[in-house]
């Protein structure tokens, strides 16, 4: 028989439980982030992963060929959407600079939008936003962070993450790791040290600064005089070695190495920080001194698998100076190194596992003919890793630029000129033990334009760098299904609500929904 | 049945005719786009002229036009003007510097570029007005100013050897080009990084280095087995799109058609991966000899 306490205490549990349904429902708990749910995409790549794969299964090889518009979301802008949606609680809050919209996940119905008010900072592009509670947070051109209340798009807070005036802004998809928002910026125009924060997502508050390239005149700084080293791309987390992942941005002044010397660290780099106090566990250096302006903030993606024999902790990229690398993530281990695309620029690899920079692909006063160009091998938009064929698809583009730089172009910012001749974009599947093409999908055009989506079903979305946004298989890159909805300058994103999967795809200013047809 | 072809033969020497009369005269409009990445600027080969007119805008209105200009176009043109992802550098423009307080911007804003991916915009008077008057204040300090610009000067590309790029060029080039036909006179039409971007690849590098070469010949193979032949519009995984010889675009759905293009560029590409720098300087010192 059930004694009366414990009676009471099943009641005020009851109660308890009760009163904290509603709650449970909508305010999104950090530690759903650890295992998104189906209809959800919480994150900028989905998860922590960084995989952009998708387990849902109901859009299949054999049945994606029926895919058709559900809805449109249009943005009523005259950008490109270049954000990753996110969706959480029946809601996608897409952005572009200055604005955020939520939108009803099952209609396309515009539910609130966020106009950030007119200022000078840099309007690049947008990744996306994140959500922690009932939270959505913003970064803005002028290199502020701005939480909204999720519910009606209503101002919470709104700090600053980097002084917008010294030349820092900010596209930044914020990653939220239990109480910590990590946040980037970026500043190539400028000589900046390069930083990465994190703030309380309750409150604002500052909580750690990493920085990759420190104040100029710093002491035992490691960066040779350097500056840049922007963290403008959203990292990846591992919970069980509680490291964020994050790839960092070009030195500056770009294309000026002379008044630099030595390998510029932590710029073109890999770091892993512990999230709750910004410090470095490890780094790996993608270029060492750079001068092409190749960033290596392509997404860090985490696998687990079988390599050399054994099961290991990866860490995959697939880095903007056309080499694939893999490292061990525990250590930052290199484990392989060869290019994806078209290279010219290094004269070997080292044993660090690094490329070395051949001295006479430097920019000159004459120029240099390189590969890549300046919007390199690869570029931001999110790669996939398909577990079950062990592919990491990259949008890849072989592509030579001129590069120049003389005296007169002085230390400051870009110092220097270049110039793209030619590139072609082309997606290809990567083997991630040996970094082998698998097969290639020619997506007709200049450069590699839309990021990429896997499904556990064995569909791989992403757009060509034409016109359409397609569907292959991912075992051989064969069209499945394709729609002229314009170019596609975002990731390709999947959810399934009441028993239905809708992929997401931004095609020009609009945001497109595809699901089955309903019977 | 002889007319047909021989007109189609004067069309063609027409069109012929017209490119290059547009490539004599040197066209510096903004044709092309600056690039993929960040901070690219459009070639600067070509210092900035001063305007033709003062413009007599207020320091208040150049301001404001800075945070307007920031939001609505430094997307593309970078926050500078100077030219950003994928937008022509506006400080080096020739239609920025023939226009008199924005009677060939405003209309410009008005209807946009669609077909090089600038969109119209919708904007209050007031801020066209200040967008303009911060392009034209960006046009006057790029033209003012010294040391740091992102400039490539003709004599920054004089270290090639002309008599090595003659040889490279007849073993490497002579299959397509010869320096008494195509090319002949061809260091007077193009100068300095706009000779070597052609050289390198016709069509790269936009304004300054003149028209973009004319499209590839296209065949086309219909189910029925009739062949229509024009010049590539427009080609992607599944539409196959041409200009027929009376000017009328055609397309087909890739799958239901087989075609060929004959893209002579092709030899431009495999080149790229083939140059050493010093044979890309070589080459460039013969073609300046072409005058």
């Amino acid at each position: 028989m059930m004694s009366w306490r414990t009676c009471r205490r099943l009641s005020r549990a009851f109660v308890v439980l009760v009163l904290a349904a509603p709650a449970a429902a909508q305010s999104i708990d950090p530690s759903a982030l650890l295992k998104p749910a189906a209809d959800s995409w919480l994150t900028y790549h989905g998860d922590y992963s960084g995989r952009h794969h998708s387990p849902l299964l109901q859009i299949t090889p054999d049945n994606v060929g029926q895919l058709g518009l559900t809805w449109a979301f249009q943005t009523g802008q005259t950008q490109q959407i270049k954000a990753t949606p996110i969706v959480a609680n029946g809601v996608i809050y897409l952005t572009t600079p200055d604005n955020i919209w939520a939108v009803d996940a099952r209609n396309g119905r515009q539910l609130w939008r966020y106009s950030y008010p007119m200022n000078d900072g840099f309007h690049i592009g947008h990744r996306g936003a994140a959500v922690y509670k009932d939270s959505v947070f913003l970064t803005t051109p002028d290199a502020h962070l701005i939480a909204l209340d999720a519910r009606d798009g209503t101002v919470k807070w709104n700090v600053v993450i980097a002084d917008a005036k010294k030349g820092y802004w900010s596209t930044n998809a914020p990653l939220l790791i239990r109480n910590h928002l990590i946040v980037g910026v970026s500043g190539d125009f400028d000589n900046l040290p390069g930083i990465l924060r994190s703030f309380d997502p309750d409150t604002g508050k500052a909580q750690w600064t990493f920085y990759s390239t420190p104040p100029p005149d710093t002491p035992g700084a490691v960066s040779g005089g350097a500056t840049g080293g922007q963290m403008w791309m959203t990292g990846t987390y591992d919970p069980d070695l509680n490291l964020l992942f994050v790839g960092t941005g070009n030195p500056t002044p770009v294309l000026n190495g002379e008044v630099r010397p030595g390998d510029n660290r932590w710029t073109c780099s890999i770091v892993a920080l512990n999230p709750d106090t910004g410090t470095l566990a490890w780094g790996f250096q993608a270029s060492p001194h750079d001068t092409h302006d190749w960033d290596a903030a392509e997404v860090p993606v985490l696998v687990d698998a079988e390599f050399g024999g054994a099961q290991r902790k990866l860490l995959l990229q697939a880095s903007r100076n056309g080499y694939y690398f893999v490292l061990d993530r525990t250590t930052g281990k290199n484990l392989l190194t060869t290019p994806f695309a078209t290279t010219n620029w290094a004269s070997g690899v080292n044993e660090a596992g690094q490329p070395t920079p051949n001295p006479a692909k430097e920019p000159s006063r004459d120029g240099r003919l390189v590969a890549p160009d300046e919007a390199g091998g690869t570029n931001y938009r999110s790669p996939s890793f398909d577990p079950a064929t062990g592919l990491l698809l990259v949008s890849a583009h072989d592509a030579y630029g001129i590069y120049f730089f003389k005296k007169e172009h002085g230390r400051y910012g870009w110092a220097g000129a270049d110039y793209g001749v030619y590139g072609r974009g082309e997606l290809r599947a990567l083997d991630y033990r040996t970094g082998q093409v698998r097969w290639r999908h020619d997506l007709h055009g200049g450069a590699g334009a839309a990021g990429v989506l896997t499904t556990a079903s064995g569909v791989t979305f992403t757009g060509d760098s034409a016109n359409s946004a397609i569907a292959l298989r991912t075992s051989d890159g064969s069209t499945l299904w394709h729609s002229g909805i314009g170019r596609v300058g975002n990731s390709p994103i999947t959810y399934e609500l009441d028993g239905r999967q809708y992929v997401l795809v931004g095609g020009g200013t609009a945001l497109y929904a595809f699901a089955l047809p309903t019977r | 049945m002889i007319l047909v072809p021989l007109m189609r033969v004067l069309q063609i020497t027409v069109l012929i005719l017209g490119c290059m009369a547009a490539a004599a005269a040197g066209r510096a409009e903004a044709f092309g786009e600056g690039g993929q990445g960040r901070g690219q600027a459009s070639p600067a080969s070509v210092r900035p002229t001063p305007a033709t007119a003062p413009q007599g805008f207020t320091r208040e209105q150049i301001d404001s036009g800075r945070t307007r200009f920031a939001a609505q176009c430094g997307f593309c043109h970078g926050r500078d003007a100077a030219g950003g992802e994928g937008g022509t550098d506006l400080t080096r423009s020739a239609l920025v510097g023939t226009d008199v307080q924005g009677d060939k911007i405003r209309p410009l804003l008005r209807s946009g570029r669609p077909d090089k991916g600038m969109p119209a915009f919708t904007l209050t008077d007031a801020d066209v007005t200040a967008i303009v008057a911060f392009i034209h204040d960006q046009r006057e300090q790029a033209a003012n100013a010294t040391g740091n610009r992102r400039t490539v000067d003709v004599a920054d590309l004089q270290t090639g050897n002309a008599d090595a790029g003659r040889r490279y060029f007849e073993g490497a080039c002579g299959r397509c080009h010869s320096a008494a036909g195509d090319l002949k006179g061809i260091a007077t039409r193009y100068q300095g990084l706009a000779l070597l971007q052609r050289m390198l690849y016709p069509g790269s590098g936009g304004r300054g280095a003149g028209p973009a070469p004319k499209p590839p010949a296209v065949r086309v193979t219909l189910r029925d087995g009739q062949v229509v032949t024009g010049t590539l519009a427009y080609r992607d995984e599944f539409t196959i799109s041409i200009t027929d010889s009376s000017g009328w675009r055609r397309s087909w759905p890739a799958s239901q058609v087989t075609y060929t293009v004959d893209d002579r560029l092709q030899a431009h590409v495999e080149q790229l991966g083939k140059y050493t720098d010093g044979d890309m300087h070589d080459v460039l010192a013969y073609l300046q000899t072409l005058k």
